[in-house]
């Protein structure tokens, strides 16, 4: 298999390298490889040459040394493999992987300007998240300050003259950049010639928080990274604690756990629907999804408490049984919504207004797609059928099975197709889940939540991809070091790429169609 | 920032301007965070603003006389939100939405660099809408409460309490 | 009045009403508004950030040839509309049919301009 391959090309290239094999069930990857700084350039460029794509890229900071940690996966083989690179803790250098992989660039601006990594051979090292005037390393464990020399990369707008350009700034304030996302256009008349996300504007600090939260109170930070798909985040969460510290979910809980998941990513698709078309100008959609929105958030609000932002997973279970009136409900709710679904098709799909715009717009080939990290409908929309529920099937997935929705060309509207697909198979797995829920507790009991030391990964495929965490645990009641792998992050990471030339209202349409949450990019 | 008020007052006009301004606030489309998302449906069908006159969201603070602050205020936005709000024409109101405009909501913790606390650290506040959402219904009695701050009577009384 | 200017007292009386209808809603709010003022209020509305690159530029020809028939077809519309007026008086073939003349060679000019591609915005720029 691919792996394996991967490993003896290594084995002979870099004999320096350590590979260790791990066990899946309790780590979350099946290979650990440490390697030096001065050859992980040439172990991407063999990952890569395997056709594996970036997850994520890490830095933890034990206090003597820190380590960088990069997750690769690949969509036919997916065994998840990370690569450790121990740094000295008074100056860490590092060579850049973004040659390799341009996904990479923005995890290392951002290890760079929380840790303090210098990375050899970036493009473009600048500050991504933080605002100026900042002068420490916000996720070090002590306070280290920023050396003087450093300083200068504050500023991330490399800014140039010539007689044809000017920067329009489609500010943080913007009806359609669903938050606050800021892209700074160098424009030629109507055309974009370069378009720079300035992110950070919704920097919530949920990372350095997890480091002064025991892993109980932070349960309601991790449903406030992705409002929208807030279940799949608590998900994540509890399940990389129970994977951590090895605890049995009865199946009633699994199930119930998969009816809420995929109801919040209906719910979460019917937004995305409502708002990508507002931002085109159809006001009509926008109303007929919020109303079925509101059915499923009654729904919800009435196992959960909460309308938006879910805390119902809980470690070992969920948070309270669900009673008849719940289990009648959504089968009322299964019937309204097949129906409405000829109300959008009707309303939307074949308007040609809507085709003109999305048609042929903001196309994601597969090598950019896998170069940059992109996952979720995007990547599916793009004709590679990778869905995280099939690949690395977790919960009562393994039971019930999930169809996957898969387009062809990977445009936007192939984007739009898809995610309507998804809500189709999403109503077809809560229908099989209803009718096969099985009784029983709905909690195993936790008394005290003692994790053992180590570092565990869990990945889920939420609405808009791939949501993953990477906890490393010292064996306190407190994380040492949990990092977010979010979706939006690295679907956005493509979009300088694939908006080079387009008209703006083109721009816009590629931005809607990409589907991003900005807290979940900011953290 | 320096206000003078208009140059003709008389009591009759200023009640029919208060009552014309009330009853079409004209909110900025300024949605921060996850309170956006609750604003956005306090916008939609179910829950609507439109009854009151205060469903036309305007991107531009130049056409707008409402900032409904939502979600949390970060240093780096900081800047910004001050530059909107000084962009918008008299008279203009700001309603904060949600914990974290009140007061840093549960983003506040030993050690937090990065948030304000509280929105009225940078601009003046009218009414105050707390919850972590809010409901959308709270956004609805937030805006009554602002027009009975404006005109100086309530539209729906206020519920009995019945426990 | 009215045998000094004769017709031309309803194109006053228009002017006169044009013009105030023009300044007294800017005079009742300069009247009876409130005013603040802060140290960004007059700068360029930007999404709330500070514009920054030059905004005197060279732009896209299209946007002037845009320009250019827009204005054609706006002086050629104020041309109709005398003739509006005397069709209630008339209603000949000939006079029909003449003014089908005038609008069928404006309708040229728009179909030398729609052939030459003036109205197509190519989707990609580079």
């Amino acid at each position: 298999m691919v792996a394996e391959q991967l490993i003896e090309d290594i084995r002979s290239s870099r004999p320096g390298v350590e590979v260790k094999e791990v066990p899946y069930e309790q780590r979350g990857y099946w290979f650990d490889l440490s390697t030096g700084p001065e050859d992980i350039e040439e172990v991407a460029r063999l990952f890569d040459r395997h056709g594996y794509y970036i997850e994520d890229v890490c830095c933890v900071d034990f206090k003597e040394y820190l380590q960088l940690v990069y997750h690769f996966n690949h969509w036919d083989d997916p065994r998840r493999i990370s690569v450790r690179v121990n740094l000295s803790a008074e100056d860490p250098v590092a060579p850049s992987i973004s040659n390799v992989y341009e996904g990479a660039g923005w995890h290392e601006r951002e290890i760079h300007e929380f840790f303090g990594v210098h990375f050899e051979n970036h493009p473009n090292l600048s500050y991504l998240f933080l605002h100026e005037g900042i002068d420490f390393y916000p996720l070090r464990k002590e306070k280290v300050p920023v050396p003087e020399e450093k300083k200068r990369l504050l500023s991330s707008l490399p800014v140039s003259e010539s007689d044809d350009v000017f920067f329009v700034n489609m500010g943080p304030q913007h009806p359609s950049t669903h938050g606050v996302l800021r892209l700074i256009l160098k424009m030629n008349g109507e055309y974009i010639e370069r378009a720079e996300p300035v992110l950070g504007y919704l920097h919530r600090m949920q990372e350095k928080m997890a480091e002064n939260r025991t892993y109980l109170k932070y349960l309601p930070n991790a449903s406030r990274l992705d409002y929208v798909g807030a279940m799949s985040y608590n998900l994540c969460y509890v399940r990389a604690m129970e994977r951590l510290c090895g605890i049995e979910v009865p199946p009633r809980a699994e199930y119930v756990r998969v009816i809420a998941v995929e109801l919040n990513r209906i719910a979460s698709h019917l937004l995305w629907l409502g708002t990508y078309l507002l931002d085109l100008g159809a006001f009509t959609p926008f109303l007929y999804a919020f109303d079925d929105r509101e059915q499923i958030l009654d729904l919800l609000e009435g196992i959960t408490g909460s309308r938006l932002t879910y805390c119902y997973c809980r470690f070992g279970g969920l948070y309270n049984d669900v009673d008849e009136d719940f289990v009648e409900g959504v089968k009322a709710f299964l019937k309204r919504m097949w129906k409405r679904f000829k109300i959008y098709n009707d309303l939307v799909t074949g308007n040609v207004i809507f085709i003109h715009r999305t048609r042929d717009i903001g196309v994601i080939p597969k090598e950019v797609a896998r170069r940059y990290g992109v996952t979720g409908p995007n990547l599916r929309a793009s004709g590679v059928s990778y869905d995280l529920r099939k690949a690395e099937p977790y919960g009562a997935y393994r039971e019930l099975g999930v169809e996957v929705a898969v387009g062809e060309k990977g445009d936007a509207l192939d984007r739009y197709l898809v995610r309507l697909q998804e809500m189709e198979n999403s109503l077809r797995v809560i229908e099989r889940a209803i009718k096969e829920l099985p009784d029983g507790p709905y909690r195993t009991e936790v008394k005290k939540l003692k994790p053992p030391e180590g570092d565990v990964y869990f990945a889920v495929e939420g609405p808009r991809g791939e949501v993953g965490i990477y906890i490393v645990s010292d064996g306190s009641t407190t994380p040492y070091r949990l990092k977010w792998r979010s979706p939006s992050f690295s679907n956005l990471t493509c979009f300088p790429e694939i908006s080079k030339g387009v008209l703006i209202a083109d721009a816009v349409s590629i931005l809607g169609s990409l589907d991003l949450v900005i807290p979940e990019m900011d953290r | 920032m320096e206000t003078r008020g208009p140059i003709i007052r008389f009591a009759l006009l200023e009640k029919v301007l208060n009552l014309a301004r009330a009853n079409s606030l004209w909110p900025i489309t300024f949605g921060l965070a996850c309170c956006a998302i609750e604003m956005m449906c306090a916008a939609a069908s179910r829950f609507d603003l439109d009854r009151f006159g205060a469903n036309v969201f305007r991107p531009s603070p130049r056409q707008a006389d409402l900032m409904i602050v939502t979600g949390t205020i970060t240093k780096k936005m900081a800047p910004a939100i001050v530059t909107l709000y000084e962009q918008m024409p008299s008279p203009k109101w700001v309603i904060a939405y949600g914990n974290c405009a009140i007061s840093g909501g549960p983003f506040v913790f030993e050690g937090q660099y990065n948030i304000i606390e509280g929105i009225d650290k940078l601009i003046p506040v009218d009414v105050y809408v707390p919850g972590c959402p809010p409901r959308p219904e709270a956004l609805i009695e937030g805006i009554i409460k602002l027009e009975e701050k404006i005109t100086g009577w309530r539209r729906f009384p206020v519920a009995e309490r019945r426990w | 009045m009215r045998g000094v200017l004769g017709d031309f007292l309803y194109v006053l009386l228009f002017f006169l009403v044009a013009v105030l209808f023009t300044i007294v809603p800017v005079v009742i709010s300069l009247l009876i508004a409130p005013r603040s003022r802060g140290l960004k209020t007059d700068d360029i509305y930007e999404c709330g950030m500070e514009p920054f690159g030059s905004a005197w530029i060279r732009y896209s020809v299209l946007f002037y040839l845009y320009a250019l028939i827009f204005i054609a077809f706006d002086v050629d519309v104020l041309y109709l509309f005398p003739v509006a007026t005397s069709y209630v008086k008339g209603g000949r073939t000939d006079e029909f049919l003449s003014l089908l003349v005038f609008l069928l060679l404006l309708v040229l000019a728009i179909a030398y301009a729609w052939g030459k591609g003036v109205f197509e915005w190519r989707r990609e720029g580079r």
